[in-house]
């Protein structure tokens, strides 16, 4: 039974399903680590997240066009971000409290319209695979990596852009400078508030994308509570890869494979009780992040809130 | 003292002179001939009607069918004089239409129809408001126990079937399609009992459904219909406003069409055969005839063919032959005389069994469920059994039920327990194994009150509380023998949340049904931990198809995800605890489906005599708790049916026990 786990096709199996689970976590967590650098917390990712997959998933459904759905997402996403930035920047509130009340929020509204609009649980034509020219011919490496549905190779490229627009952009020096000392960067006329406006939007719009990539392109279903605790893992995948994209990607591709492992560590019947399977992925990455984390400093004004000094 | 006196005084003047100008309305009765025969109405006054409608009243569907029943009506009592009537018709918009309601009511119309079932909820919070008037709302028939509400319902399954019966035996591809808005309702009560009559008059015509998801989007309605087109179907039909597109493209192609709601014959000549044309006049009619005699709701009514309120108008156009016109007039005689039997009647044969109990008040019950109602799975088992109890009790005036869905988070579980309890419900079920200990600590507090859990038999000897448990390993059996039967790679998939009770059990079943059948099967279990990760229920789903399975079975909400995986590798699918059918008609073969009603049934039954808890049931195939629904659309094999059927009886007799292991 072991060694069929080194076979071409588990192996395959693994890397794939790994890919696809990887993709809300990526959405998410990248949005996360922008509200993160610039010194916000968002927990009411999750939140974003179901009302983001209903919003995709009913325009979707009504109006037969994914695109539509995927930007109804992300203007239902960054609304709740303007709303949790006005909370957060302007009321001052305590940011995990609030997130907390986001998250619910969105649970909520998502479940009532999901009982009022639809009532019953129906599917959808959602994305379906790309073959990219030339690259999906490859051998196993196509399969695995190049015959996936577009938010997937989105999902990827977004990590090269965030890093370069966190490291290499003024823009980025910005969001970092008010995560780090807000003070300092107020003084040398950084607008503190409007920085983490955008940045907690930016983070809501990516939730809400985040969403819509499970309901309208890999699972095709809106059910209430869909998105079961993606979104909290999502903010803690930015704890795990120290605010930066590429550790964020690493973190949920880790997560994510160790997942797809357990799956196929069942199927194959090899003898491991399934309570313990599933905790594999969780153990994996709490080790990894007493490993790592304390080599790495957060944002120092995560979760403070900013008062300009009179 | 005093000044309460004059106060009294005055008040009873008041009221005096009111009940004066009310008597003196009706007393110069005129009787015009034209009235004499429908009506009975003396009023010198008009009766006034007012009706506010979802599309536009010339929409050839349920809008025109009011328009023209008001039409008639009105020429039936006399014309203008007598009757006469406004409405605000393309009120899509629910809050809009709530408005005009309420506008009608304050300008003491007689009667106000509110028509469209998207209208209940505001009705529900105007017509108290307004008890003089009379209101009516459709389709439904929940009069929400108002008794100043008339509900009105089509049984539009009755010439959905007639139609169906002329479509198979005209179709010559033997395809038909047809096109619905969203599957609720009467458009779905209309389909269903067109797609009953078509099969039932030719089983091998095949009948694609096609739900556009919208009552208004014409484009998509036509889109759909080239999509049939395109599939083989020379023969289409279509229920709501936005099918006037579909009946374009059916007459582009020359294929015929079944009209409903309205008639749709001048649209497309050439092609529409016949139909169904609602005639609310019916309902109207006795609606008025009762506001007459003082009565302003509390009923409800049906049209349907056998009261002429529905009619089957044939196209004059049509040649239609002769041997099809006298299938469907007798079609039509065998509906109204009960020969023919349409539609679902499960339901009804268990609700005639054993005598209903009956209590002084409502009979009120409130249920905390982890999931959502509409979870395709165990807590929607629950939900669709209070529906059945409740019309099994009489409706809402015997049994009203309350519920808090999507409560995953015990602690909050509880409290709703607890003040369900204080609120004086008769029956708090906590439907949820994991809600076990906080209902030990709460019934005792509540010694009125009657509590039932599941899915266990411990009543913890509490004797207050009612245990009920699924046998899901029998159903899980059946659904293996079939798996394995119709599994070709001989790998077999199964996505479990946790590896516990009603969970493990289906499991354990379905694993021993299957390895009865086919010793070499081999069953891969995939538990992923929770049971409402989608995502991971969906990858779990996509391992088991990797590694070779062509059969997938799942139980708990999460296996939504699981199914869709199914479905775009054409995969099998066995369902359990709710029909998971409509999600993948074409994969899923069978469902076991949860009837907890009939143990609800013995519950309320022991609550009317006086005993609150303390016995625990279970529901399995032979005390009809557990039944087999087979997909109608899915082509079961003749061999593997009669092995199905031949399982379900063995563990009715006993003749099949079912070893699990361990």
């Amino acid at each position: 039974m072991i060694s069929e786990l080194f076979s071409m096709t588990v192996l395959i199996g693994i890397l794939a399903s790994g890919i696809r689970l990887a993709t809300p976590y990526l959405y998410a967590g990248i949005g996360e680590t922008f509200g993160q650098r610039s010194g916000v917390l968002n927990l009411g990712v999750e939140g974003q997240m179901l009302l983001g997959a209903f919003a995709a998933f009913y325009i979707a459904l009504t109006t037969g066009n994914l695109w539509l759905g995927v930007l109804g997402a992300m203007a239902v996403g960054a609304a709740m971000g303007l709303v949790m930035a006005y909370v957060t920047v302007n009321l001052q509130a305590e940011q995990g409290i609030s997130g907390i009340g986001f998250y619910l929020f969105g649970l909520g509204l998502s479940d009532l319209l999901f009982q009022k609009l639809m009532g019953t649980v129906e599917t959808v034509k959602g994305f379906s695979e790309i073959d990219l020219p030339l690259l999906s011919d490859l051998p196993v490496l196509g399969v695995i990596l190049f015959s996936q549905n577009v938010l997937v190779y989105i999902a990827f490229a977004l990590v090269p852009i965030a890093w370069f627009v966190l490291n290499k952009t003024t823009l980025g020096l910005k969001i970092r400078a008010v995560g780090e000392n807000p003070d300092a960067a107020d003084s040398l006329g950084v607008s503190v508030a409007r920085v983490r406006y955008f940045t907690i939007i930016l983070g809501g719009t990516l939730s809400g994308v985040a969403g819509a990539s499970l309901s309208i392109a890999l699972l095709n279903v809106f059910q209430q509570n869909m998105t079961s605790g993606l979104g909290f893992i999502a903010v803690a995948l930015v704890y795990f890869g120290a605010w930066r994209p590429w550790g964020v990607m690493g973190g949920a591709l880790l997560f994510s494979l160790v997942n797809s492992l357990q799956l196929w560590i069942q199927v194959l019947g090899i003898p491991i009780p399934s309570d313990i399977a599933v905790m594999l992925p969780y153990i994996l990455t709490i080790l990894v992040l007493v490993a790592t984390v304390s080599r790495v400093r957060a944002p120092s004004a995560l979760t403070r809130p900013f008062a300009r000094a009179e | 003292m005093k000044r309460l006196k004059i106060l009294l005084v005055g008040l009873v003047v008041m009221g005096l002179l009111l009940s004066a100008c009310q008597a003196s309305e009706p007393a110069p009765a005129v009787d015009e001939p034209a009235a004499e025969e429908e009506t009975e109405e003396e009023d010198q006054e008009p009766f006034r009607i007012a009706v506010v409608m979802p599309s536009s009243i010339n929409d050839l569907a349920f809008s025109q069918s009011m328009y023209d029943a008001l039409l008639l009506v009105q020429e039936e009592m006399g014309g203008e004089e007598a009757m006469e009537f406004v409405y605000s018709d393309g009120m899509f918009v629910v809050d809009d239409a709530a408005a005009a309601i309420r506008d009608y009511a304050s300008q003491g119309f007689d009667l106000v129809i509110a028509h469209g079932s998207q209208y209940g909820s505001s009705l529900q919070e105007i017509a108290p408001d307004f008890p003089e008037t009379s209101f009516a709302w459709g389709t439904t028939v929940d009069t929400f126990g108002i008794d100043n509400i008339f509900a009105y319902e089509a049984a539009s399954d009755q010439g959905g079937y007639v139609n169906g019966v002329m479509a198979a035996s005209l179709s010559e591809s033997g395809v038909i399609g047809v096109v619905g808005p969203i599957e609720t309702g009467d458009a779905k009560l209309y389909v269903d009992g067109f797609k009953a009559g078509a099969e039932a008059t030719d089983p091998e015509v095949r009948v694609n459904v096609n739900y556009i998801g919208s009552f208004s989007d014409v484009a998509l309605a036509s889109e759909a219909a080239n999509t049939h087109i395109a599939a083989g179907a020379d023969v289409l039909t279509g229920t709501a406003q936005m099918v006037v597109g579909a009946i374009g493209v059916a007459e582009e192609n020359d294929a015929l069409w079944f009209g409903t709601q309205s008639s749709q014959t001048e649209l497309a000549p050439d092609v529409v055969v016949a139909n169904q044309v609602y005639r609310w006049d019916v309902v109207l009619n006795e609606i008025i005839d009762l506001i007459g005699e003082g009565t302003l709701g509390g009923k409800s009514f049906v049209i349907d063919l056998e009261n002429d309120g529905e009619v089957i108008e044939f196209n004059p156009d049509y040649d239609l032959p002769e041997d099809v016109r006298a299938l469907a007039d007798e079609t039509i005689q065998g509906i109204i005389d009960g020969s023919i039997v349409v539609g679902d009647s499960a339901p009804e044969e268990e609700v005639e069994e054993g005598a209903v109990p009956t209590f002084e008040d409502t009979f009120r019950v409130a249920v905390v469920m982890p999931s959502s109602i509409n979870d395709l799975a165990f807590s929607q088992s629950m939900y669709d059994a209070l529906l059945l109890i409740q019309e099994w009790m009489g409706g809402e005036e015997a049994m009203e039920f309350v519920y808090s869905d999507g409560m995953f988070v015990v602690d909050d579980a509880a409290a709703a327990i607890r003040d369900y309890a204080s609120e004086g419900y008769d029956l708090v079920i906590a439907h949820g194994s994991q809600y076990g200990s906080s209902l030990q600590e709460i019934a005792p507090d509540f010694p009125e009150t009657s509590f039932a859990w599941g899915t266990t038999v411990d009543t913890f000897g509490i004797d207050n509380i009612y245990a009920y448990e699924a046998a899901s390993d029998q159903g899980g059996y059946v659904n293996g023998v079939m798996a394995a039967s119709l599994s070709e790679s001989g790998v077999i998939g199964v996505v479990g949340p946790i590896e516990t009770g009603d969970a493990k059990l289906y499991v354990d079943g379905f694993k021993a049904g299957a390895e009865a059948t086919d010793p070499e099967v081999r069953v891969n279990v995939n538990y992923i931990g929770s049971f409402s990760d989608v995502a991971l229920a969906s990858e779990a789903a996509n391992t088991h198809i990797a590694a070779g399975a062509d059969v997938l079975t799942g139980t708990a909400q999460m296996v939504v995800g699981a199914i869709g995986v199914a479905e775009e590798n054409d995969a099998l699918w066995f369902g359990t605890q709710s029909s998971q059918t409509d999600l993948a008609p074409d994969v899923v073969v069978a469902n076991q489906v949860y009837r907890w009603d009939v143990i609800l049934k013995d519950i309320i039954g022991n609550i009317a005599d006086g005993t609150l808890g303390g016995t625990s049931f279970v529901i399995d195939l032979e005390n009809g708790g557990e039944l087999m629904e087979f997909n109608p659309d899915y082509d079961l094999p003749e061999d593997v049916q009669t092995l199905a059927d031949e399982t379900i009886q063995g563990i009715k007799d006993g003749t099949i026990s079912i070893e699990l292991e361990e």
